[in-house]
């Protein structure tokens, strides 16, 4: 095994801490058409646009964190002050003991990035051209590069296309070879961005197993920012919620399934079509020839209870019981906001 | 940290900037292919105007073919577009990833085109050898030649620092073509690339002759004529040198306000 420096680093203090952090953007408001072009030329009105709204979080050393909002929510700029290329409008950040936007090189050596739309590898050389002019930038020393090279080559199986430039790789072949480039010089935390966008089966798999190898080897922190939940739901214990620029939620990844997924669904084959088809405790959402859904609570009554009623009523064929998908439960947080209580107590709610 | 250790980022880039020129082997013959062209059509123009109007200036017509043939040799290395990475990295959104690392981005980006120039400077010889059966070219006493070679490093800075700068303007405006084509079309007039500046008219040549232009083009290549005498190089030197520290200056003010803007405004 082989131990980076992050993972002698103290537990007690929190790696990343944030807070209050704010980021307002401010733009030339445009007016529509030839003559408001025109007037803007000369005379400018502005507006501020909130990114980022009083965000507070802390981050242990070796954690690995799914932070996760819908578009626009304020995630890359979030990224971008934690990375030291954004100047927040207020509020503080820390990385590594670091004010990342005060000492944006300093900050750099201790930070790695992997961006899945954007390759920070060189398009016409060799991969393995890249990884020696990344050794040349962060000063790794020759066994170290060495060791590092060896350990990735092996898990990430680059050996097969080190030579080969990178226009000519595949897109699971490239964010191989960027995840190597960004691990290279042992950063303490790793930013990953989208990491698996646009990968097959196989692909995803293998970036997920590195992701979770290298955190649990080497003690590097991650903050993962994906829509795809299903590398939150392989990899994080712990997901930061954000929408509108502000963290609405933020804990461990059970206790969103606790709160919201007390809802599961029966799907029930009818042996007969059954016109005024009903059952109490459950709620009709939707029906498709004699297939119906039936979305109930889990506390209110149990699967085996509503199976009970329906088959005391009426015929069926099939019967099957959907769990929710972590990602219908997040767009229902989207929509509705996360609340800790009224969700577990439906009833509370009217 | 050593000073070596400190190179070593900018020494690889500029290899790497080298190496990535290599793969593009056929824009290097259709490079030469181009120039060779160019020194036979400034031939042919130059017999034509010299056969209506002996000697103008006062300079003869094998000196304004060489002239002409070595400005075209300087071009090889001084139309690389070392700095348009700025630009293309701007427009691709990649000048975030170049922040996240720990380097010096003007630093990252005269070595990227100082790797470049290496490379084309490599085709100056057989460019040469090839010219030399189309056209005669003189060739100065030693000590001139060097006199010529340093003006020309002097005019190689100051010719990176004005490109520098108007990409840098792509921090602004994202698109630099129309400033590109413009400047690049009053450049190659004023700095005496493609008709020597001692051919303007009394006043027109004093203003020109004092722009920045003519420390790029202009300068070494009067060195390399004879034009300016030996007792006039340190003026002319220290001229160039003046050139590029000016400008090298309003580059790092225009790049820390870039760099801000970036950090402010997100890009």
């Amino acid at each position: 095994m082989v131990v980076g420096p992050c993972a002698e680093e103290s537990k007690a203090m929190p790696i990343i801490q944030t807070r209050d952090l704010r980021k307002v953007f401010r733009s030339v408001k445009r007016t529509p058409g030839v003559a408001g072009t025109l007037r803007t030329l000369f005379s400018r009105t502005y507006e501020d646009k909130v990114a980022v709204e009083g965000i507070t979080m802390a981050v242990d050393a070796g954690e690995l964190v799914g932070y996760i909002g819908p578009n626009g929510a304020g995630k890359s700029t979030t990224i971008k002050m934690m990375t030291g290329i954004l100047v927040p409008t207020s509020g503080t950040v820390e990385v590594a003991g670091i004010v990342p936007y005060a000492k944006r090189r300093q900050n750099a050596r201790n930070i790695g990035v992997v961006f899945g739309q954007r390759s920070q590898l060189y398009w016409d050389l060799p991969l393995v051209e890249s990884f020696e002019l990344l050794r040349a930038i962060y000063g790794i020393s020759p066994e170290r590069y060495r060791r590092n090279m060896a350990h990735f080559t092996e898990i990430l199986e680059l050996g097969e296309f080190l030579k080969t430039p990178v226009r000519q790789l595949s897109l699971g072949q490239r964010m191989r070879g960027d995840f190597a480039a960004a691990m290279l010089h042992d950063p303490h935390v790793v930013f990953l961005d989208e990491p698996t966008i646009g990968l097959d089966v196989v692909a995803k798999e293998a970036i997920r197993t590195f992701i979770a190898q290298v955190n649990a080897d080497r003690g590097t922190t991650f903050i993962l920012t994906t829509h795809d939940l299903a590398d939150v739901e392989r990899l994080c214990k712990r997901i930061v919620l954000i929408d509108n620029g502000t963290v609405i939620f933020d804990g461990p990844l059970e206790r969103i399934r606790e709160r919201y997924g007390t809802h599961r669904v029966l799907v029930v084959e009818l042996a007969d079509a059954y016109p005024g088809f009903a059952i109490d405790g459950a709620e009709l959402t939707g029906r498709e020839g004699n297939i119906v859904r039936l979305r109930f609570d889990r506390k209110a009554i149990t699967a085996e209870a509503l199976i009970r009623r329906v088959t005391q009523r009426y015929d069926i064929n099939d019967i099957r019981l959907e769990e929710p998908e972590l990602e219908s439960i997040i767009r229902r947080i989207y929509v509705e906001g996360y609340d800790d209580d009224a969700a577990s107590l439906p009833a509370a709610k009217a | 940290m050593t000073l070596r250790e400190a190179a070593a980022p900018y020494i690889e880039f500029a290899r790497k900037a080298f190496s990535r020129e290599a793969t593009y082997r056929m824009e290097v013959f259709t490079s030469i292919g181009s120039l060779l062209i160019r020194v036979y059509l400034l031939r042919m123009l130059w017999t034509a105007l010299y056969a209506q109007n002996a000697a103008p200036a006062g300079i003869p017509l094998h000196a304004i073919i060489t002239y002409s043939t070595v400005a075209l040799l300087m071009s090889l290395i001084l139309e690389v577009d070392g700095t348009r990475l700025i630009r293309e990295r701007i427009r691709e959104g990649t000048i975030a990833t170049d922040l996240m690392k720990p380097i010096s981005l003007p630093l990252y980006y005269f070595s990227d085109g100082f790797g470049q120039t290496v490379f084309h400077a490599a085709t100056i010889l057989p460019s040469l050898l090839l010219a030399l059966l189309i056209v005669h070219v003189d060739v100065p006493p030693f000590p001139v030649l060097v006199a010529f070679v340093f003006s020309f490093v002097l005019g190689y800075l100051v010719n990176f620092v004005v490109n520098f700068l108007m990409n840098a303007v792509a921090f602004w405006t994202l698109e630099t073509f129309a400033i590109q084509i413009t400047v690049r079309w009053i450049s190659d007039l004023l700095s005496g690339q493609i008709v020597p500046l001692i051919f303007f008219p009394g006043a027109l040549q004093t203003v020109v002759l004092s722009l920045p232009f003519a420390a790029i083009y202009s300068t070494p290549l009067l060195i390399y004529v004879g034009t300016i005498r030996p007792d006039q190089y340190p003026a002319a030197f220290t001229i160039q040198f003046a050139w590029f520290v000016g400008f090298a200056a309003l580059a790092v003010f225009v790049w820390q306000a870039a760099e801000r803007r970036v950090v402010v405004q997100g890009g």
